[in-house]
Formats: structure tokens, sequence, C-alpha cells
């Protein structure tokens, strides 16, 4: 079993602080919030084919952490096994779909005003965080949580359960996010208004670009400066 | 959960935590333990402690009473040498040393099981010499009643290190004492140190095995420094020539020993130039001419933690600065004062 150990710890930090882009503190609370919450619901970390097809994690902050967290469950949004709450909260949560077993590991504040104590020569905040942070135990670092996560069908990995289209304009929702009001189905920015506002669609150049060109005779270059039809 | 009665419904229950009575200047403590069962002759009594109200207790699954929470932070906070009695009064446990020896408290696991919300433990300073049954920590949860999971994970914290305090017992070591300088060794002056420090050696316990006087000639020293290693000392004290004068050749003869490992220099006054050198596993303890003059220098602070065990380095000689300040006193307090207690 890959347990907690200095060996699988360094590793799994270096390939996250590869993915992420650089080392800081919050990769290092999250390589070990995931070791963590992994350990929790007795998978391995990274989990095994099997046990990934059966992990689900919610981050609910995106900070430096969540893509440790991301990286060490190798949970992806794409695949549904990611999911990201805006809490702005230093936790994840580890759910087994199989069991139903959840955890949701909190980062402690506390841990933060410890870093120091823990190794007491080292006068700069974020070095002794990034140290102190290797040796702290898990029972100061985190808190956890035995939660119940309520999942439905359209919350789940696989196929798409159900498209509906938006009356108002004609957007396909998919998985359930559409929203019903007065018995009509709307997608959720034309019924609750959205992160963005003023949307004007335009037309730009090389609107015909491809990665592959399909119009067979004629290639992209060629098709440079032709007066629109 | 915790439910409330009227004291006059009370009657026939048990008591769900002890209840206190304070008579100023006379005396402090429980005038009802947890568990009495309220009767008709105890309502006045309870009346004039100023309840009008008791709690009842109804603990569900996940809650844990005050007294079963601080037997269990007990438990976890107590390392090697402390022992502590399962007998909460007031919800709270009293932390005894187990033997003689030198308390040494993890600060940082203290300060982490601290921050943990509801739970408390207060210890006497790190470093502190104590005698077998002498009180040196508590520790409480503070609500009458809890989360066992808090607790759970407050003893966790706590038991990182082996528990926040141990009291590490003394090693008797056989000392071997150089007095250094060419005015004792040439009969110039008496010599002054070596009753002092052998003094403060058998007070810890140990015994002073060997005592040779050397001029200010470093291979004479490093000649008495074997010669002391050779007889068996694993404990050596060096007097004198610490200092920055050219005849100061102590530190020179100690290197030329073979010291591996060599730190000269405290954040202690008195006791700046306080030097720590090891010889293979032997410590080697520079004492400046400061120890004539002062009851209490960097060897007083030092000596009982290289008995514990402890190596000293120059991060704990560093450590020594908060607190490493003598207030001079006319009447020297030493150690039931802050001298030393920062690091």
């Amino acid at each position: 079993m890959n347990r907690d150990g200095a060996a699988p710890f360094e590793e799994l930090l270096a390939g996250s602080v590869a993915a992420h882009g650089h080392l800081c503190p919050g990769q290092i609370v999250g390589v070990r919030m995931a070791m963590l919450g992994l350990r929790l619901l007795d998978f391995e970390a990274p989990p095994t084919y099997p046990q990934l097809k059966q992990l689900i994690v919610f981050i609910e902050m995106d900070r430096c952490t969540g893509d440790a967290v991301a990286f060490v469950t190798n949970a992806k949004l794409g695949r549904r096994s990611l999911k990201f709450m805006d809490y702005g909260i230093m936790a994840a949560t580890f759910l087994n779909l199989e069991s139903g077993k959840a955890f949701r590991v909190i980062s402690t504040e506390e841990s933060r005003d410890l870093a120091q104590m823990y190794v007491p020569q080292e006068t700069d905040k974020r070095q002794a965080q990034l140290e102190s942070y290797r040796i702290m135990p898990d029972s100061v670092m985190f808190r956890v949580q035995r939660v119940k996560v309520d999942l439905t069908p359209f919350d789940l990995p696989g196929p798409t359960r159900r498209k509906a289209t938006c009356r108002k304009c004609g957007q396909v929702v998919r998985d359930g996010r559409e929203v019903i009001r007065d018995g009509q189905t709307y997608c959720r920015p034309c019924a609750r208004g959205a992160y963005f506002t003023e949307a004007q669609e335009i037309a730009w150049e090389e609107m015909n670009w491809s990665p592959f060109l399909t119009i067979p005779g004629k290639d992209f270059a060629a098709r440079q400066g032709e007066p629109a039809t | 959960m915790i439910k409330t009665v009227k004291l006059e419904e009370a009657v026939g229950t048990k008591l769900a935590h002890d209840i206190t009575e304070i008579r100023p200047g006379e005396f402090k403590g429980p005038a009802f333990r947890k568990g009495h069962t309220v009767c008709q002759e105890d309502i006045c009594r309870m009346q004039r402690l100023g309840k009008n109200h008791l709690y009842v207790i109804d603990l569900e699954a996940d809650e844990i009473h005050e007294n079963e929470a601080a037997a269990i932070l007990a438990d976890a906070l107590a390392g090697e040498g402390v022992v502590w009695e399962n007998n909460p009064r007031e919800g709270k446990i009293n932390l005894y040393a187990g033997r003689d020896g030198l308390l040494q408290v993890s600060t940082q696991s203290l300060a982490a099981f601290n921050l943990v919300d509801e739970v408390m433990c207060a210890t006497l300073h790190s470093h502190t010499l104590v005698k077998t049954g002498e009180l040196i920590g508590a520790t409480r949860a503070i609500p009458l009643i809890m989360k066992r999971a808090i607790i759970e994970r407050a003893a966790a914290i706590a038991r990182q290190n082996r528990g926040v305090l141990t009291v590490r017992p003394l090693r008797r070591a056989r000392a071997g004492l150089i007095i250094t300088g060419n005015e004792v060794y040439h009969g110039l002056i008496q010599d002054r140190f070596a009753p002092v420090l052998s003094s403060k050696i058998q007070s810890l316990g140990s015994e002073m095995a060997a005592l040779a006087f050397a001029p200010d000639d470093a291979e004479t020293i490093t000649r008495a420094i074997l010669s002391h290693l050779e007889q068996g000392c694993d404990l050596l004290l060096l007097s004198g020539g610490m200092s920055v004068d050219p005849d100061d050749v102590t530190r020179h003869a100690i290197h030329r020993a073979g010291a591996t490992e060599i730190h000269y220099g405290s954040a202690v006054l008195p006791g700046a130039m306080f030097l720590v050198a090891y010889l293979g596993e032997v410590p080697l303890l520079g004492v400046p001419a400061c120890a004539l003059h002062h009851p209490v220098t960097t060897l007083d602070l030092v000596l009982p933690r290289i008995l514990a065990g402890e190596r000293i380095g120059k991060l704990e000689l560093a450590l020594l600065g908060h607190g490493g300040l003598c207030r001079d006193c006319q009447e020297c307090a030493y150690p039931a004062c802050p001298f030393g207690k920062g690091a």
C-alpha cells in the first residue's frame, strides 16, 4: 500500500509541483490533504484504476491546494470525478461512490499559526510553512468530518443523462442543469443571470480555420482574402 | 445533550458535575461531587451557592462527559516519567512528576493542543528540574459535555512526540573538571572555581571524578582533557580562558583534543562566553569566569539538560536568548524566576 511516508509523499509532491508550476505551502497541504482523504477511504495514493472509478473529490477552493488534491487523486473535472465548490474554504471531500463513505478534510488555521513553532530556527514565514508542513502530524494539519454526500444520477460520471433546450435562447442544457419556471425550461443564464453580462454574438477573423482542412483542393492560405460569401 | 431542571425538582437526580464552593480565603473546592444524588437537605445549601437550576445530562452516542474527556487528555499528554490519577475534580486532572528529573514540554505540541477548541493544558516551563510527586501540569475539557471526536483529535495532537510532558531522569555523570589559567596554576591566586562547579555537579546527582589544573597552554590543556577521558569521565567542564584575550587558549585546546562540534557563545547574560563542545559523545562545557560572581549562569540552564540526555547545539544556545537576561536581583530566587524559561 502506498501509505503515508516520506518517499511516496515526496514523489507525489514533485509530480504535483511539476503539474502546478511551483512549490508553495499550499501544494504541500494539498498533497497531504489528498493522501489523508484517500487513506481514510482505504484507497492508494494515487488511486488504482478501479479505485479511481469509485472516487469523487469535491474541492472547496480554487487555490494551489486544489491543484495538488486534483493531482494526487487523479480526479478530473471532465471525468466528473472532480467537483469544484466555490466556498473559499481550504477543504476537500473524498467520496467512495460504492460504499457511500465520504470524509471532508479541512485544513486548520492553527497549522498556519504553528508553522514557525515547529521550525523555530526559520524566520521566513513561507519557508517555515514549507518545512513545518512536512513534519506536522495530520492531527494538527487537518480536521476531518464524516459527511453524507447526496449525488443525483445527473452528477455521476458516465454518459449524459438528459438534454433539455432553453426556451429563451435555444441553448441545449445537459444533465439536469436546466431551470423549470412556470412549466417552461430555461438555461441557468437565462433564468438566473450569469457570471457574464451584455452577451453579443460576434463574427471574427479566420472563422473557417480548423486543425485539419476539410475542403478538398483548397488550403487555408489560398482562402485568405477571399470575399466572404 | 444537557437539560436544565429547577432545583426544587432535582431531588433524586444525580449531579452531572461537581458544584464548586468558594469561601474567600478559606476554601475552594467541590461542595458536591459529580454523581451525588440530590436530596431534600441539599436544596438549601445549593441555593446558598447560587444554584437555582441543575444540569441533567443525557449523553448522545458521540458525546463525552468532561471527566471522561479529561482522563483521555491526561493519558495522551503524559509522556515518560509523568503520572496522573483518574480522579477528576471539577473536570480537571493534575499531572505529576513520576520521578526526579528534568521536565520537558513539547511547546509546539502544547500550543497545537491548546488551539483545539474546548480543551486546555497548562504546564510548568520546559527544562524545569522537578521532584517525584511535584505538580507539573493540569488539563481539563472546558464544557461539561463535548463531542468525542474533538477530544480524540486533541489527544492525538498531544500524543505526537510521545506526549506533551516528559520527565527525563538525570544521568549520574562522572564529571572531569579542568581549571585553567596561569594565575591559579602558578599559585598567584587561589582557585574558587573547583568548589563552585563541584557543588553544582553534585547537587544534580553526579560525581566529581577527576580534577586537574592547567596553565594557559593549549597543549597542557589538551593533555588534561585526554587524560580525563582516559579516566572514564563522561562529562568535562573547563573553566577559564573563555574570553577573547590572547592568553585565552582553551578553545584552541578543545579543538586540538579532537572535538567534533564546538559552539562558542550563548544568548544568555551572564554566560555569553559559554562553550559547548563534543568529544565523540562526551559533552564538554566551557564555563566563563562569570560563574564565580553570579549564582546562576548559562551553565545552570544547560547542565541539567545535558544530564537529561539532550544534545545542546547552536540552535539550543541561541533559543536561550528569550528570557536569557538575568535581572540580577539582590536576593536570587532562581529557579522561581523567569531566567532561562523562555527557550
